[in-house]
């Protein structure tokens, strides 16, 4: 909860920076703050949780897992932002405000004990994120971009909404230990509205985290988005998205389990398939990264659909992978767009020999998105595949081994740009600032380590 | 029990005319109505203050602003966009399972459990006011930063940008 209070105060400060003109305090304050936003949750580590604030929110080492992945990926984001922001525009203290607000709301649907916390916590990352997403008022994508998100979002919200209506007309209560606890004493006479609860549930859920067939905003608004907000987006906001889901099914909608997988592992296969497959006919490296993200949303679908006791550590790995190596390539993104003007493949060419550290990076991270053994994301695909094995749901495995195979394909695509061909002409040299070579540097050792030692994170949940 | 399947027929019907009127305008002003029977709704199950906050903010608050962002944009015309039929088709059958679905869901219940009948006085801004600065207290609180969220928000996108260097 003390994390909470310090990331709402610290927007509220921050705000304040704003309007006294402090600009060149604002990163370090709001850096400050997350530290001890950390420091906060670190604190509660191990602790016994019960629900707090009339059963509202529990701060268990699942919430507290996933609310440290959150803040450390937002740390490792807004590192990049010194000079970005200010070439958008010159109202940098509301960005960053802005982010701690999403930030905080992300921590509530990790955290949350009752529905009215989960829908607040959602609303307020969404809203948020509809203004972030179409900041830049003169560029057309990004107003079409922001609308599209409003509108679909808005749009979800009312399935989230009526969902959570029919389990409060069925069970009578917001709190999800009352909603377990009627689940488990009536497995009989579930009441019908519950079924339709559960599935408007799952629909606005999958919604929040794109996945197939509610993914059609993902690709426009990921493009149109600032890289800086897409990388936001698809990470920090995804995490969260998942941690809610996770707690909803895998904790409150277990007694019911033979009713949801099915609608899940449908939702599953055509989110591979769909990503995957467009993803590979993507040119512009941005928009491959938007339909990857797709496919990750469904790779991160497979601990909830085969529950067992390793889904949470398996989810939590997959999803620090996937941070990690989403920021490290936003961030060489962003880097490559600022001195080529191109977010295409082709604006990869020849990077191998002009910047070796950033192509390198670069590689690593494709390898961890993709799968590739000694990477984090090797760890994070390996223990999604071993629950859905201890399941035997060995149909949905081929798929998803086919589906890891196209993501090879599409993945080294701009290795061998990097390497293999040569730039035809010389844009400006790319330089690294120093808060970018601390960002890259961390993402890559991190990846790394995670992939040679993984019993560091398996461990913790 | 009467005057309900009287209302409840009236915001069908608006709602039907909302959605199958032509002209904006006449569309938005059907959706004033709709709003106007909800109240009535309520007024029935004896939530007096949904009632009220239903008539001044969604009624007289967003209803205005819709006409206003209506006029301003001087869609008084008989605008239909193109739409394939076969979308179409798809959009009617999904929207006619669903509403199958809950229909089936709703004539299964028993209509006098203690949850839909409930407690007749839980909607008066008295037993509200309890229930929210008590156990809804968190999300309560915290819901001011959502509203703030949405103020700094409004307030950055309709700024006008005055970039120095």
């Amino acid at each position: 909860m003390a994390a909470i209070i310090t990331l709402s105060l610290l927007g509220i400060l921050v705000l304040y920076l704003g309007l006294f003109k402090a600009k060149s305090a604002l990163l370090p304050v709001t850096l400050i703050g997350l530290l001890v936003a950390l420091g906060c949750e670190l604190a509660l580590w191990g602790g016994d949780a019960k629900p707090i604030y009339s059963g509202m929110v529990v701060f268990d080492n699942f919430a507290l897992a996933f609310s440290i992945l959150c803040i450390v990926t937002t740390g490792l984001i807004l590192l990049l932002s010194k000079a970005y922001f200010s070439s958008i525009s010159n109202n940098v203290a509301e960005y960053y405000c802005l982010i701690l607000f999403s930030l905080t709301g992300a921590l509530m649907v990790s955290a949350y004990h009752n529905f009215a916390m989960l829908f607040i916590g959602i609303e307020v990352m969404s809203v948020a994120l509809y203004i972030l997403v179409g900041i830049r008022k003169t560029d057309f994508g990004s107003n079409e971009a922001a609308l599209k998100y409003f509108l679909m979002g808005a749009f979800s919200t009312g399935f989230l909404l009526f969902g959570i209506t029919l389990l409060y007309g069925a069970t009578g209560t917001f709190d999800i230990t009352g909603v377990r606890e009627y689940l488990i004493a009536n497995p009989q006479q579930i009441s019908p509205y519950f079924y339709g609860g559960v599935l408007l549930l799952l629909i606005g859920l999958c919604f929040k985290v794109g996945a197939a067939p509610f993914h059609f905003w993902t690709p426009d608004v990921y493009e149109g988005a600032p890289i800086l907000i897409t990388s936001y987006m698809s990470t920090v906001v995804k995490v969260a998205s998942f941690a809610g889901f996770l707690r909803l099914f895998g904790y409150v909608f277990v007694p019911l389990h033979d009713f949801w997988p099915p609608v899940l592992l449908i939702v599953i296969i055509i989110t591979l398939f769909i990503g995957n497959i467009t993803a590979m006919m993507q040119a512009s490296f941005k928009r491959m990264l938007a339909y990857s993200s797709i496919s990750h949303a469904g790779y991160m679908l497979f601990a909830i659909v085969a529950l067992g006791a390793t889904s949470t550590s398996s989810i939590f790995t997959y999803a620090i992978a996937y941070s990690l190596s989403s920021v490290a390539a936003f961030a060489g993104l962003i880097l490559v767009k600022r001195a080529k003007g191109s977010d295409q493949f082709v604006a990869f060419n020849g990077l191998g020999k002009t910047n070796p550290f950033l192509a390198f990076v670069i590689t690593v991270a494709m390898l961890s998105l993709a799968g590739i053994p000694l990477t984090a994301g090797f760890i994070g695909k390996f223990m999604m595949f071993n629950t859905v094995m201890q399941d035997y749901h060995i149909v949905l495995l081929l798929l998803a081994v086919v589906n890891a195979a196209i993501g090879v394909f599409y993945y080294l695509r701009v290795v061998v740009h990097m390497y293999f061909k040569t730039a035809e002409d010389e844009g400006g040299a790319i330089v690294l600032p120093l808060s970018f070579k601390v960002v890259l540097a961390t993402t890559v050792a991190l990846t790394l380590l995670i992939g040679l030692y993984p019993d560091c994170i398996i461990g913790l949940l | 029990m009467t005057i309900f399947y009287f209302v409840a027929f009236l915001s069908i019907f608006f709602a039907l005319m909302t959605i199958f009127t032509k002209n904006p305008v006449h569309s938005v002003l059907y959706l004033v109505i709709t709003f106007f029977t909800f109240t009535v709704h309520y007024i029935l199950l004896n939530a007096q203050f949904l009632a009220v906050v239903n008539f001044i903010v969604y009624m007289g608050a967003i209803m205005v602003l819709f006409l206003f962002v209506l006029m301003l944009l001087n869609l008084n015309k008989d605008i239909e966009p193109m739409r394939s039929n076969l979308v179409k088709i798809m959009g009617a059958v999904a929207g006619m399972c669903m509403l199958v679905t809950f229909l089936g869901a709703f004539k299964v219940i028993e209509s006098n459990n203690e949850f839909v009948t409930g407690n007749s006085d839980v909607g008066l801004v008295k037993n509200l006011g309890k229930v929210l600065f008590d156990e809804f207290l968190l999300p309560f609180e915290l819901s001011s930063i959502l509203l703030l969220t949405a103020m700094v928000g409004a307030i950055l996108l309709a700024k006008k940008e005055t970039k120095e260097a």
